[in-house]
């Protein structure tokens, strides 16, 4: 899928983030440079269209991702124009550029401070208070960034964002449990998010296999993981991600013969039979060397998965086809 | 019974350009402008603050807890339900705690919910005015003519309709009045509009009659409305619900449904 | 809990895209019914044959949208002939929605233009 400008950028490969803020120059032509506000002289003019400022908006994030800073002043000076200075995203991006023009942590917290000054005024100005935690999370204050986070969504608990960054913020601080309730307030919100229910997987999957879980926190997590996979594969047929974590839970149940028979409570997901996690596994290790195989001939209708994601698959493979042997089957 | 002649009536093929003509381009921009006048009057949502976001946004939330509750497993899910019915019962998250129990305000003299009767004021005069305007407009220049003749019978009961200002007794019903061709235009013309506006225009009466009958989304937090109520009833929604998981079975459903 | 909703929890539809596919059949029924209104009119047909002709019409439409437009991807997706379940939720709105849509634009036009032409 060739990047487009009207998707948020964050997905993006670097090489095609490149791509589209090198088409800032074209944009920044071809449109107007100014669309009036005036709701009368719209009537007149070119029809402006929602999507124009989508474009505008996804061009700016690029541009600053790749260090086209004049581009990207450009791209908000013509927010600017049509929204005005007071339009609560309008301030979010100004905000952006501060941070990406600031040079130390020094004018980091200055802008920090200015966050700050905005939130006392408005204090439902949500895109800033996101800014304000995204900018605490990079200058390294993720406690900060933790607790703020939860005061946002002690009044706004439906929002799905802050959610999944609360849930990565508590995952790199190893508070497991905790990461996993909230990316199930995620999926709540969303709840036919394939990706999302994956990576409710591989968090189950990491709380599982860290050190310190107890045999029967170990195998409820685990025995989640697997339907988590499972039902990120069923919702979107050939997921790399979902098959790489089933294929991961499947050996780690299998090589785990120990304890086998515990069942869990009746509250909890329990692990299929065995028969049916072999099946499964042959299942995972077989897609995922067919996906592998047709993503490195680039067949067509296979060129959407991630190079890195499929050079992990590969490796996986290769690792448990040298293993094979090793494993009692 | 002898066959009843098919009425002829000559007219003056001037009728047309100056009756029919004008009515059906003046409906058009009627229809355009009312599009563009609802635009224009469409006020900005209004600035709510930190309380009332957190009232309503926690009724949104146990309401999705309440619809996607099978995604959790049955122990997230009992501990949600516990969490949200506590504090739903308890009124943690009512804007004034305090008030609790209390009637709610008159909606008249709530400043904040007046801008909401304001703007269904202003969409209903966005209706009605043009309507009576070019009613009236009719009425006082083209009365009396019969323009056209519909291509179909109906019965003696239209006659009144489509031939009013026309006092004649035994004319066909099939003949048409100019006020006529306008109900024609009210009904038909939603076509037209979506073609030169797009397909969620504000232009035909029609499709707003249409909305107001279907229950306003946005009612939900309407003026009048006692949250505590609301949050009370969900607390009944969310107690029957019987727990059950998109997950049980998923392994199977996915053996039978994949092959390689 | 009915069976069918709990279908519905597991394999998901997205609203977005019914609702851009029912706007786009919506779509072409106005334009097509304001047409045969056109062609009804300058054929002078009155009455009954009138909405006959309508009626043929809007379902060779629809027919001719399956044929084009579904068919080809849903044949080979393993539904059957007339099956357009594969795009829209039910066949009702699929086949028969057409007409009452695009009613009032056809007796417009069709009177409109049978005005013009026999007067």
């Amino acid at each position: 899928m060739a990047p487009s400008l009207l998707h948020p950028p964050s997905q993006l490969s670097h090489a095609a983030a490149l791509q589209l803020s090198q088409q800032a120059p074209a944009v920044l032509r071809s449109s107007p440079s100014t669309v009036s506000a005036s709701p009368l002289s719209a009537l007149f003019s070119a029809s402006e269209s929602p999507e124009l400022w989508t474009k505008y908006e996804n061009l700016l994030l690029s541009c600053l991702r790749t260090g086209d800073e004049r581009a990207a002043h450009q791209c908000l000076e013509r927010l600017v124009a049509r929204f005005g200075n007071d339009n609560e995203r309008v301030m979010a991006f100004k905000g952006l550029l501060k941070e990406a023009d600031a040079e130390n942590n020094g004018q980091l917290e200055l802008v920090l401070k200015e966050y700050d000054q905005i939130l006392s005024d408005n204090d439902t100005n949500i895109p800033i208070t996101k800014r304000r935690i995204a900018l605490l999370r990079s200058l390294g204050r993720v406690s900060d960034a933790a607790s703020s986070l939860v005061r946002l969504l002690e009044f706004s608990p439906t929002d799905a964002e802050a959610w999944s960054e609360l849930a990565e913020i508590y995952l790199t601080q190893g508070l497991y449990a905790q990461a996993i309730y909230a990316l199930e307030e995620v999926l709540i919100l969303a709840p036919n998010a394939w990706n999302i229910h994956a990576r409710l997987g591989e968090m189950q999957y990491m709380a599982a296999t860290a050190s310190g879980a107890g045999a029967g926190p170990y195998r409820k997590y685990l025995a989640e993981a697997l339907k988590r996979f499972a039902r990120s594969i069923e919702l979107c047929d050939d997921y790399l991600r979902g098959y790489y974590g089933l294929k991961l839970v499947t050996s780690e149940v299998l090589g785990d013969s120990a304890g086998s028979t515990k069942q869990n409570g009746a509250d909890e997901f329990s692990l299929p039979d065995p028969a049916t996690i072999e099946r499964l596994n042959e299942l995972a290790t077989a897609k995922l060397s067919e996906i592998v195989r047709h993503a490195a001939a680039r067949d067509p209708g296979w060129c959407g998965y991630d190079e890195l994601e499929v050079a992990a698959a590969r490796e996986l493979l290769t690792k448990d086809a040298s293993a094979l042997p090793g494993v009692v089957r | 019974m002898a066959q009843v002649p098919v009425q002829t009536i000559h007219r003056d093929p001037q009728l047309f350009y100056w009756i029919l003509v004008p009515i059906t381009i003046v409906m058009i921009l009627t229809g355009v402008l009312r599009h563009y006048a609802t635009v224009l009057m469409a006020t900005a949502p209004k600035k709510l603050d930190q309380k009332t976001i957190r009232e309503q946004r926690s009724l949104l939330h146990g309401i999705n807890v309440r619809s996607n509750f099978h995604v959790l497993s049955k122990r997230s899910f009992t501990t949600r339900r516990d969490a949200l019915t506590t504090a739903y019962e308890s009124g943690a998250y009512l804007k004034d705690p305090e008030r609790r129990g209390q009637a709610p305000p008159n909606p008249m003299s709530d400043p904040s919910s007046m801008e909401g009767m304001m703007g269904m004021m202003k969409n209903q005069m966005a209706m009605i005015i043009p309507n009576t305007l070019i009613m009236s407009w009719i009425n006082a220049f083209f009365s009396g003519y019969v323009i056209m003749k519909l291509p179909f019978p109906l019965t003696i009961k239209f006659k009144s309709m489509l031939q009013a200002g026309v006092a004649t007794k035994d004319m066909d019903p099939r003949w048409m009045s100019s006020i006529s061709w306008y109900f024609l235009c009210i009904f038909g013309l939603q076509s037209v509009f979506n073609f030169l506006l797009g397909n969620d225009n504000a232009a035909s009466q029609m499709a707003q009659q249409m909305g107001q009958m279907a229950p306003p989304t946005g009612q939900m937090f309407g003026p009048g409305v006692d949250p505590d109520k609301q949050f009370i009833a969900e607390v009944e929604n969310l107690a029957v619900i019987e727990h059950y998981s998109v997950l049980d079975g998923v392994e199977q459903r996915l053996l039978e449904g994949i092959t390689v | 809990m009915t069976s069918i909703e709990r279908e519905f929890q597991i394999a998901p539809i997205v609203q977005e895209s019914v609702v851009h596919n029912s706007r786009t059949l919506f779509n072409l029924q106005s334009l097509t019914a304001s047409l045969f209104g056109v062609g009804a009119g300058i054929l002078g047909l009155e009455s009954y044959y009138g909405f006959l002709f309508y009626i043929i019409c809007s379902l060779l439409t629809t027919l001719l949208f399956y044929v084009l437009r579904v068919a080809p991807s849903s044949l080979p997706a393993g539904k059957g002939a007339f099956d357009t379940s594969q795009y829209f939720r039910s066949p009702y709105e699929f086949w028969t929605g057409g007409l009452l849509n695009g009613l009032a634009g056809f007796i417009l036009t069709w009177t409109l233009f049978f005005g013009l032409v026999r007067a």
